[in-house]
């Protein structure tokens, strides 16, 4: 059991990155955004994409799915999100969904088949053990837990992130203190884009392909592991995606594929039937309970 | 520069469909404090919103320091000195109380003016400085609406917009925030206040705008109309059809 | 008129029972991401009633629509409590459970014939062939499929017309209101989600007897989420509004071949642009009043029928 949680934990911290970009979206915009996942897949394939014809290590790679998944976001904020007024929250979901199917597709025209392999950040690492621990899972977890360290420092510690987290508690009263309310979303749609990427990176780093599924399984992950530690509150995104890694895991390695994928939705059910706040409400009984009424 | 801080003439509009404000004017003398009082329902609420941006006229002229400025956005206002403090407070409950001040100066550049401005606020609100650490959602009513305020000067408002600061607080703590209004209209920002705690607003006023649905009935100086009068129209709006013909004349 | 067509048609019929589905519980505010699980349920249910229990199609039809509704009234109960979005990935959450659950389910028994039938977990569900075995062809089929369907329509006609209907919508649109007005929400939404429950359980029931096998991967996300962006681009207003929207996508789009080998990149592209325009739909509330008075004026003449469902019953 304890073999399994390094696995777990590099999982999750891959699931928290992409819980963190629902959240945030959510948070600041009383959005959800269901191409979320589908936008980080047109980023990979586009990587890949170019990858074809020019080549290119790990790192070109990276920069690649960051500038696609931000450019594909920008097009998704400005036909789902930017034209719908703020009542409007179903609307936009359903837009959304609509440009999932599109980008799905786009994706799969631009690079046909059902796998394809990508360079892995961590390919000459995977087959090594570290004290009987997978040095990719390794690897994997400590790029997931920087890129949330520098993630906590942009919120934590510059005027941005006090305007991020000012926005998330509420919007008129932002407002009213000054604060640039639509720019600041615009940037907070961006800044999603870019975590996505970056976890998207990661994911198929450590498996080494990408196939047609990630779309939905991106977006699937992103938003069980957000609700899970409570839609709209980021420490709850982190410590969600790290749960459902390690449950997922610990569930594969006792009863297989079809058994996980069932608990994990069942955990999921269980939690929004009975504690919609989920996780956060251990830790803040005032924020959480808001979420669940305001969508 | 002389004249009035704030002119508007002809404010129109509102949410949704119906305009709430039909044709407001009014003006607040530069460095003065101006009290808005009517009846519930009267479009107060709304015309603060209008001028802080928060709500785009349908009609009319805002000038604001000399400049027109009707249909700006929430955080140009800011930026030119017209900063709210809305009527339910708003502080941001589950920042900390330093947090909630330093969001009222992020249109100001510079880290280091910001810790000076924190520093003089603090010397003012002794209780924020107690509380920095604390989330603002844990304080009294009376000390949020301290920090609301505390939040608004952090912005270094020319004109101060309060909406209702007295509502739902103790006698004694309401007091306290008419003291401070009047400190704070003494070192030179201009105010406009709405409250409904009559004697009291018309006693810091020098000027008392009457509004009942949704323009000035009454522009003047508080001894211009009897106190009694004042307070029955401030709350119930216009049931004396002659008393409201008669200061007509004032308006204008 | 060939198979092709016929095939079609069939699928039209079948897509509307789920986007009708969605279309109740849209009018009552809740957007379920989940219809697919009700559909598959009743695809079971009605072909383990013919298969395994021997009794004809309708009883076996009727057996899908009551334990999809209940299925799905059950789950509305619990998820009582959620809104918008928390509701949406509930009900996507309860149908993915549902449809490993039915990866997982195998009940093997020995037919009449010595073979072996049943469901069998992840392989699916073979030989519903009640239809074929009494000889029916794909033209009974379809006839079939819209007869049950017009029926439905019927239904959801008359009770739009009545209380529930009036009661949904206000639920839908103003909760707080609607509950100040004395409108019991809890009851109208679970009835709802019962309702949307049975009519997704009878077109599952169709189709696992149009197809005669079913298999669990049939009712995944994208099954359901399709019936719900028909309900969505073909309108609230009315019951036949989801019709409209099965007929864009299934005619315009695939059918015709347009946009063939594209056909996500425009469907995805014309649902989100169209959005912007008419966020509920073609045949929104607006556009059926206005047809509806107009149809007043000209019911002068002819017998008094809503414009709207004079042309859903074709």
């Amino acid at each position: 059991m304890l073999m399994t949680l390094p696995a777990g934990l590099a999982l999750g911290s891959s699931y928290a990155l992409l819980a963190v970009g629902f959240t945030l979206v959510f948070g600041v915009l009383r959005r959800v955004n269901l191409a979320y996942g589908a936008t980080v897949m047109l980023g990979i394939y586009g990587a890949l994409w170019v990858q074809e014809r020019t080549g290119g290590g790990p790192v070109l790679m990276l920069l690649i799915v960051l500038i696609v998944t931000v450019v594909i976001g920008i097009y998704v904020e400005k036909l789902c999100f930017a034209p719908h007024s703020r009542r409007a929250a179903v609307t936009s979901m359903a837009a959304s969904f609509a440009v999932w199917m599109q980008l799905e597709e786009v994706a799969t025209l631009l690079l046909p088949g059902h796998a394809l392999p990508f360079p892995s950040p961590f390919g000459q690492a995977s087959g090594l053990d570290v004290a009987g621990f997978r040095l990719a899972h390794l690897l994997a977890l400590g790029c997931a837990l920087s890129v949330c360290a520098g993630f906590w420092a942009l919120l934590y510690r510059t005027g941005f992130g006090l305007a991020v987290r000012a926005l998330i508690e509420s919007r008129q009263a932002a407002a009213c203190a000054g604060i640039d309310v639509p720019r600041i979303s615009a940037l907070i749609f961006v800044l999603a884009s870019a975590l996505g990427a970056v976890a998207g990176w990661i994911i198929v780093g450590i498996d080494g392909q990408v196939t047609p599924m990630f779309a939905m399984w991106a977006t699937l992950k992103g938003i069980i592991a957000a609700i899970l530690g409570g839609l709209g509150s980021l420490p709850g995104a982190v410590a969600g995606g790290l749960l459902l890694g390690v449950v997922e895991t610990v569930a594969q390695r006792s009863f297989g594929p079809q058994v996980r994928d069932l608990c994990s939705y069942l955990l999921l059910f269980a939690v929004l039937a009975l504690c919609p706040s989920g996780l956060s409400a251990l830790w803040s009984a005032a924020g959480a309970s808001r979420a669940a009424e305001e969508t | 520069m002389s004249g009035p801080i704030l002119e508007i003439t002809g404010l129109a509009g509102g949410y949704g469909g119906a305009d709430v404000l039909r044709g407001v004017s009014l003006s607040v003398e530069r460095g003065s404090i101006a009290c808005l009082l009517g009846p519930n329902g009267a479009g107060k609420t709304t015309l603060m919103m209008t001028l802080a941006g928060l709500i785009r006229p349908r009609r009319g002229a805002m000038r604001f320091d000399g400049r027109e400025v009707a249909g700006q956005p929430p955080h140009v206002a800011v930026a030119r000195g017209i900063v709210l403090v809305p009527q339910d407070r708003m502080v941001f409950r589950t920042l900390s109380v330093g947090d909630n001040l330093r969001v009222g100066a992020l249109r100001q550049a510079g880290g280091r003016r910001i810790e000076a401005d924190l520093e003089r606020i603090y010397g003012r609100f002794p209780r924020l400085r107690e509380r920095r650490g604390q989330m603002a959602g844990t304080l009294s009513g009376g000390e949020q609406q301290m920090l609301a305020i505390a939040r608004a000067l952090m912005s270094r408002p020319k004109l101060l917009l309060l909406d209702e600061p007295s509502l739902g607080l103790a006698p004694l703590v309401v007091e306290d925030i008419f003291r401070l209004v009047t400190e704070i209209n003494a070192e030179g920002t201009s105010i406009l206040l709405v409250d409904q705690n009559v004697p009291m607003a018309t006693g810091i006023a020098r000027r008392v705008h009457l509004m009942e649905q949704g323009k000035i009935t009454f522009s003047g100086e508080p001894g211009r109309l009897p106190e009694e009068e004042l307070v029955e129209r401030a709350w119930f709006g216009r049931l004396a059809g002659n008393a409201a013909t008669a200061s007509r004349e004032e308006v204008g | 008129m060939d198979d092709y067509w016929l095939g079609i048609l069939a699928n039209m019929g079948l897509l509307s029972f789920l986007a009708l589905s969605s279309y109740v519980l849209l009018i009552g505010g809740a957007m379920s991401f989940g219809q697919q699980a009700f559909f598959g349920i009743g695809a079971y249910a009605a072909g383990m009633a013919t298969v395994l229990g021997a009794v004809p199609l309708g009883v076996a039809l009727a057996l899908a629509a009551v334990v999809g509704g209940l299925a799905a009234g059950a789950l509305g109960a619990a998820t009582l409590r959620l809104r918008g979005f928390h509701f949406s990935v509930a009900s996507l959450a309860a149908a993915e459970a549902v449809r490993i659950s039915l990866e997982l389910f195998s009940l093997r028994v020995v037919s009449s014939e010595g073979r072996m039938t049943g469901p069998n977990g992840i392989e699916g569900f073979r030989g519903i062939r009640y239809l074929y075995e009494r000889g029916y062809g794909p033209v009974d089929f379809v006839l079939l499929i819209y007869g049950v369907l017009g029926l439905v329509l019927l239904a959801l006609w008359l009770s739009e017309r009545r209380r529930f209907g009036l009661t949904l919508r206000m639920a839908g649109e103003d909760p707080v209101l609607a509950r100040t007005l004395g409108v019991d929400v809890r009851k109208a939404r679970i009835a709802a989600a019962a309702a949307a429950g049975a009519i997704a359980a009878l077109g599952g029931g169709l189709f696992a007897h149009y197809n005669t096998y079913v298999e669990p991967s049939n009712f995944g996300m994208m099954l359901g989420v399709h019936g719900l962006a028909y309900a969505l681009i073909g309108g609230l207003g009315a019951p036949v509004g989801p019709l409209l929207g099965v007929g864009i996508d299934i005619l315009l789009v695939e059918a015709s071949r347009i946009f063939h080998g594209y056909r996500m990149v425009a469907f995805g592209g014309i649902v989100a642009v169209f959005l912007i325009f008419r966020p509920r739909g073609i045949l929104d509330e607006r556009l059926v009043n206005r047809l509806r008075a107009w149809a007043g004026r000209a019911g002068r003449h002819t017998p008094d029928q809503p414009a709207g469902e004079a042309k859903g019953a074709s």
